[in-house]
């Protein structure tokens, strides 16, 4: 038992001291001479990765965005994100800390109705994935079911609709739904395009119609 | 010919006139007011466009001066306090229940661009006889040196396994308490001074961290006892708490490495070697002491971590292992091992705030009266993401009528800010 041990501790001092090297030296081969900015569509999928590793997922508005530049550097640390994870989770936390509109609320309108900039599929596949997972059953605690009957999908669609526009919370969650997932360029096109598939893809015959 | 040209000539100029006169005739004044504000109303949604498309320019502009000035939407220095506290009850088995100040751990944090952060974090607690005690539970200076590297110096939680690291602060933590052997007096190191190295960087699909660290190490505590009128050493304990000097100048190293396969689960190992050096007795005289050679100190961890939806598993384990004496001293000549380990289940309740947990950690030490092995239920209630209302109940088996044989309830309210 002691001869396996000594055995491992050496040979993790080894993996320790190469992986150091390894470390030590790949980051200045490739360093690039600016930092490139964040992307809020990779942010939101390195959020929804990382976050809950530890701790229950705390919601973009809980925090302002200078509140959220010390936050998520201090997060870089301790979940050993890179510094390009951390800027992209910044820019998904920055552009997604609107005020969420709670149930009951209605919803603003959008300032004009622009068209769809891609399918639905892409844009769910984009933006959605990071909470909602690819089955749409969600990735993490508190976020609904779109395929359980009598579920979220029920709604109407304008409803739906206004509750992408404006966030949601709904009563059984500790965390809200960004306004417009965290992504404020989607346009009107692109939520109904989202919507139409998310209903087609997982919502039950006849719940929202 | 001529004759027939010039009356057709003619003809035509007098239709012209005849409709041009028709076509300019002037409008009534009625008309013309109408235009006008016909004319006015286009002019005016002109004017609402334009301002809309130069605010949506503007918009543009500032969203593409953030992105491409290193994140930085505000001035270059930010300051910014966090942290948590936590109030509670507890009712152990051979003693009344006592309502309970945990614990109020304010962190501060001082940033400068993307280039330095200070992160400091105390603990103000209420002890059990009213007294408040402030502890510095670590203050690092953090350098981000570029994107897979930062270079922290000062007092640093220890990287060794997760608890003590990322889940130990009351809002985090699923059940009141700590596991056995991974609080300030157990088996897995709590802090230390020195220097550390960590990042994170990809490996094809697989994503890892690390942190390597070099420090003045932990000091080494002797217990006294008197048997049949001889005084008798033994090793009490490992003081791993972050020491500000290095008494017997032996460094520390160690560390942490984390892989994550795929999103959701993770994988950690951890080592530390060094040495250590007797410097105290428990509740004795410390001058008693002499020729205290430094002994080998070595620790072992590993650690996993599984999300799948609203259920985590979760588990941890640590040795810590100090040598034999190898000199003349006074203290213990033997050495000594604690072990510990756990393994956490939670289930956040579908669609509701409600969340199921369920712990064992069994804490092996070379003293029996440390020795506990915990069965621990609770169920929270998350008010939100980061206030959550604890109740649990603890199944402890030790010593037989030892503190670590006390079963307990514990009620607690966390809060981080």
């Amino acid at each position: 038992m002691k001869n396996m041990r000594d055995c491992l501790a050496g040979l993790l001092s080894k993996a320790m001291v190469l992986s150091l090297l390894s470390v030590a030296v790949a980051p200045w081969t490739f360093a690039l001479a600016a930092s490139p900015a964040g992307d809020a569509a990779k942010g939101s999928k390195a959020w929804s990765e990382n976050c809950a590793r530890c701790h229950n997922m705390r919601s973009p508005s809980d925090l302002r965005d200078d509140q959220w530049v010390t936050s998520v550097f201090h997060m870089r640390i301790r979940a050993g994100l890179t510094g390009q994870e951390t800027r992209d989770i910044l820019a998904f936390l920055q552009g997604a800390n609107d005020k969420v509109e709670y149930a009951g609320q209605k919803a603003v309108p959008l300032a004009a109705p622009l068209p769809a900039t891609g399918t639905g599929k892409h844009i769910y596949e984009s933006y959605c994935t990071a909470c909602h997972g690819a089955d749409g059953k969600g990735r993490l605690p508190g976020v609904p079911d779109f395929t359980s009957k009598n579920g979220r999908l029920s709604k109407s669609e304008n409803e739906l609709f206004n509750n992408v526009v404006s966030g949601f919370q709904s009563p059984g969650s500790s965390m809200p739904m960004p306004p417009k997932g965290g992504n404020s360029n989607l346009t009107e096109g692109d939520i109904r395009a989202v919507l139409r598939y998310i209903t087609a893809t997982f919502g039950q015959p006849g719940g929202n119609e | 010919m001529k004759r027939e040209s010039l009356i057709r000539t003619l003809a035509i100029g007098a239709t012209a006139l005849v409709a041009s006169n028709a076509a300019f005739a002037s409008p009534s004044l009625e008309e013309l007011t109408q235009d006008l504000k016909k004319m006015q109303t286009e002019v005016d949604k002109l004017q609402k466009q334009i301002q809309s498309l130069a605010a949506k320019q503007e918009a543009r502009d500032a969203k593409q001066e953030v992105g491409t000035a290193n994140e930085w939407p505000q001035s270059d220095s930010l300051f910014h306090m966090t942290g948590y506290a936590d109030v509670g009850y507890v009712n152990t088995e051979a003693t009344e229940g006592s309502f309970t100040v945990g614990s109020f751990s304010p962190i501060f944090h001082f940033q400068y661009r993307d280039l330095v952060m200070l992160e400091s974090e105390m603990e103000i607690e209420v002890g059990d006889d009213g007294e408040t005690e402030v502890a510095l539970e670590y203050l690092v200076v953090d350098w981000f040196i570029n994107d897979y590297m930062t270079l922290m110096g000062g007092k640093f939680l220890s990287p060794i396994g997760q608890f003590r690291q990322n889940l130990h602060p009351s809002w985090i933590n699923k059940l009141p308490s700590a596991p056995p052997g991974f609080g300030h007096d157990g088996a897995a190191p709590v802090s230390d001074v020195g220097l550390q190295l960590r990042g994170g960087f990809p490996l094809g699909s697989v994503r890892t961290s690390y942190a390597f660290y070099v420090s003045n190490g932990p000091q080494l505590v002797a217990e006294m006892e008197e048997e049949d009128g001889e005084i008798e050493y033994a090793l009490d304990g490992v003081e791993a708490e972050g020491f500000g000097s290095d008494s017997d100048g032996e460094k520390t190293i160690g560390g942490r490495l984390g892989f994550i396969p795929f999103a959701g689960f993770e994988l950690g190992i951890s080592a530390a070697s060094g040495k250590a050096t007797v410097t105290s007795i428990h509740e004795g005289d410390s001058s008693l002491l002499s020729g205290e050679a430094a002994r080998d100190y070595d620790v072992i961890g590993a650690d996993f971590n599984w999300q799948y939806q609203g259920f985590n598993l979760r588990g941890e384990y640590v040795e810590t292992k100090v040598g034999a004496d190898t000199g003349e001293g006074t203290a213990a000549s033997e050495g000594a091992t604690w072990t510990t380990w756990y393994t956490q289940a939670a289930y956040r309740i579908s669609a509701s705030k409600w969340e199921l947990v369920a712990r064992y950690t069994d804490f092996d030490s070379p003293h029996d009266s440390q020795d506990q092995e915990q069965s621990a239920l609770g169920v929270n209630y998350l008010f939100s993401s980061n206030f959550i209302g604890k109740v649990s109940y603890e199944f402890n088996d030790g010593l037989l009528e030892s503190d670590a044989d006390q079963d307990r309830v514990m009620v607690q309210m966390a809060y981080g800010f």
